[in-house]
């Protein structure tokens, strides 16, 4: 099966780009092993508990992803900068606890890891 | 994926893109064929002499030096637009006019936007 890994680093509601890739992840992952990893303003976009008004949930966007496969992780720097802490032991499939299930913080050399076994690779930015 | 193309088009303070984008492209290099592209106010990274001391951030242009096997593009009409084709720039990098930058991009395996 071929990969495809989808790079984001613009938080939720500055533009459309969670739901694109949250779209684009749920069909790909028909054919593809999907990849996601959150950097920058990206690693906002799990975070639990977030009420808009008007626009879809970022935080609960991305819930069942990672339970049909997709391997979703946010940068470790990126995320403690923002409040997003890594901790073991947690029992939510995730390793943070401000984190919606599934979602991991790990390593920036993961998107090296992610990038270079990849077939496909779309990065959506602005 | 054997090669990336990290392209960057925002200037080096003022945002955490520049800093993104170098950290990126330096776990990269163990593993692919990097190349940190610069365009428009990204250009403004290369320049030498930065000093962020006030801004409590590190030296973004030292940064890159010290990556000396880090592959470099800049945007040369990108430089002249902004005055900054005679000023002094690190050394460690290649000059391209659009057609060879465009090309850069179209040889990497991917290409990711900053």
């Amino acid at each position: 099966m071929k990969t495809l890994t989808i790079v984001l680093t613009g938080g939720p509601y500055i533009s459309e780009y969670a739901e694109i890739a949250f779209k684009l992840a749920e069909e790909a992952l028909k054919q593809y092993q999907v990849n996601i990893f959150l950097y920058l303003d990206a690693v906002h976009i799990p975070k639990k508990g977030q009420k808009p008004s008007f626009f879809t949930n970022a935080g609960e966007l991305f819930i069942g992803l990672a339970e049909k496969g997709a391997v979703i992780r946010a940068c470790a720097r990126c995320a403690a900068a923002r409040g997003y802490i890594a901790e073991e032991g947690l029992e939510n499939e995730s390793n943070c606890r401000d984190y919606i299930p599934g979602i991991k913080i790990s390593s920036l050399y993961e998107l090296s890891e992610m990038l270079s076994k990849s077939d496909r690779v779309i990065s959506l930015s602005r | 994926m054997e090669s990336v193309f990290y392209l960057l088009d925002a200037a080096p303070y003022g945002s955490e893109k520049a800093f993104g984008a170098l950290n990126a492209a330096a776990v990269s290099l163990d593993r692919m064929d990097v190349t940190l592209g610069l365009y428009g106010d990204g250009v403004y990274l290369v320049t030498a002499g930065q000093d962020s001391t006030e801004l409590g951030l590190p030296n973004l242009s030292d940064i890159l030096y010290s990556y000396g096997e880090l592959k470099v593009l800049v945007h040369e009409p990108s430089l002249v637009e902004r005055g900054l084709f005679e000023e002094t720039l690190i050394e460690t990098i290649e000059l391209a006019d659009e057609e060879d930058f465009l090309e850069a991009m179209e040889n990497s395996d991917c290409v990711i936007l900053f």
